[in-house]
């Protein structure tokens, strides 16, 4: 257990911060990203004895976190039918109402709008765009190939420039 | 980095994380299948139990019951079922949200039938 609790307190040194950041970003709240990644770093150590390092540790603890938060807001997605909203709807709120926005206009209707995107269109976008990640580490998180990866990523774009263009950002 | 600066977080704030999720691995001793899985093994439990008396009290009943009249035979099913019993069905808790959403993602539905079973269900 010792040597297991050492790899586990590296893994919270080395990635918690571009974890939450990622988290941050798909699910708009910051205390859902708080509690999502804690339960991406439960779900780490639980698994943290069965990992076989057939990847790597980054690409392993990044797979886990990109699973529970989609996981995260499938369930969200079903909580709100049930309650006859949509989960669409409520990110935009979280937005438009997040106290620790501290950007642009501009800047906030990009954030809106990539909120907007398909499930997996956003999940590559927020990657790529504010992760930072190269289509290769994205491609061995998520097990989908670069070229597919490139394609959802120029798809994104071409949405987010028709949405953005639409809307006034001069304030 | 550059990106983030649309979104600010409070001072200390990763600090304070970082020692919340190093506090993980004394928590989190037991094996987790077990304890996640407590809540549905005390369901299934419930339901097995509630199954096994209800055959058991109808087997009882079957040959008197073929005798009776149909009216007899009800009177007889109630006053052979605990009341406490029936008290206790009554009052137990709803199922939370949390539950029926875990429900509903472990059985495949889409969100679409969710919905559609959700409104014809309320309507």
């Amino acid at each position: 257990m010792q040597d297991y609790e050492h790899i586990f307190n590296q893994l919270v040194k080395d990635y918690s911060e571009q974890l939450w950041w990622h988290v941050r970003r798909m699910v708009a709240s910051q205390e859902d990203a708080d509690d999502i990644l804690q339960d991406i770093y439960i779900k780490i150590w639980n698994a943290l004895p069965s990992f076989r390092g057939e990847s790597g540790l980054y690409t392993w603890v990044w797979r886990i976190a990109t699973n529970e938060t989609l996981n995260w807001l499938r369930r969200e997605k079903v909580r709100a039918a049930l309650r006859f909203t949509s989960l669409d709807d409520q990110l935009q709120h979280r937005i438009e109402a997040d106290p620790f926005f501290s950007g642009t206009a501009a800047q906030r209707e990009l954030f809106k709008a990539v909120a907007r995107l398909p499930e997996k269109q956003r999940q590559v976008f927020v990657m790529r765009w504010w992760d930072e990640l190269s289509y290769e580490d994205i491609s061995a998180i998520t097990g989908t190939s670069v070229g597919a990866l490139k394609a959802s990523y120029h798809i994104a774009q071409e949405k987010l420039k028709l949405n953005l263009s639409e809307v006034d950002v001069s304030k | 980095m550059t990106k983030k600066t649309d979104i600010s977080v409070p001072e200390g704030h990763f600090q304070s994380l970082q020692t919340r999720l190093s506090t993980i691995p004394t928590r989190e001793q037991a094996p987790r299948g077990i304890r996640k899985a407590a809540p549905y093994l005390a369901y299934a439990a419930s339901l097995a139990a509630l199954v096994l008396m209800g055959n058991a009290v109808l087997r009882q009943t079957a040959v008197q019951a073929q005798e009776s009249s149909d009216w007899d035979y009800v009177s007889y099913l109630a006053q052979s079922l605990d009341p406490d019993g029936l008290v206790e069905l009554k009052e137990a808790d709803p199922l939370s949200d949390d539950e029926i959403v875990s429900y509903l993602l472990a059985s495949n539905l889409s969100v679409e039938q969710v919905n559609e079973l959700y409104y014809e269900e309320n309507h």
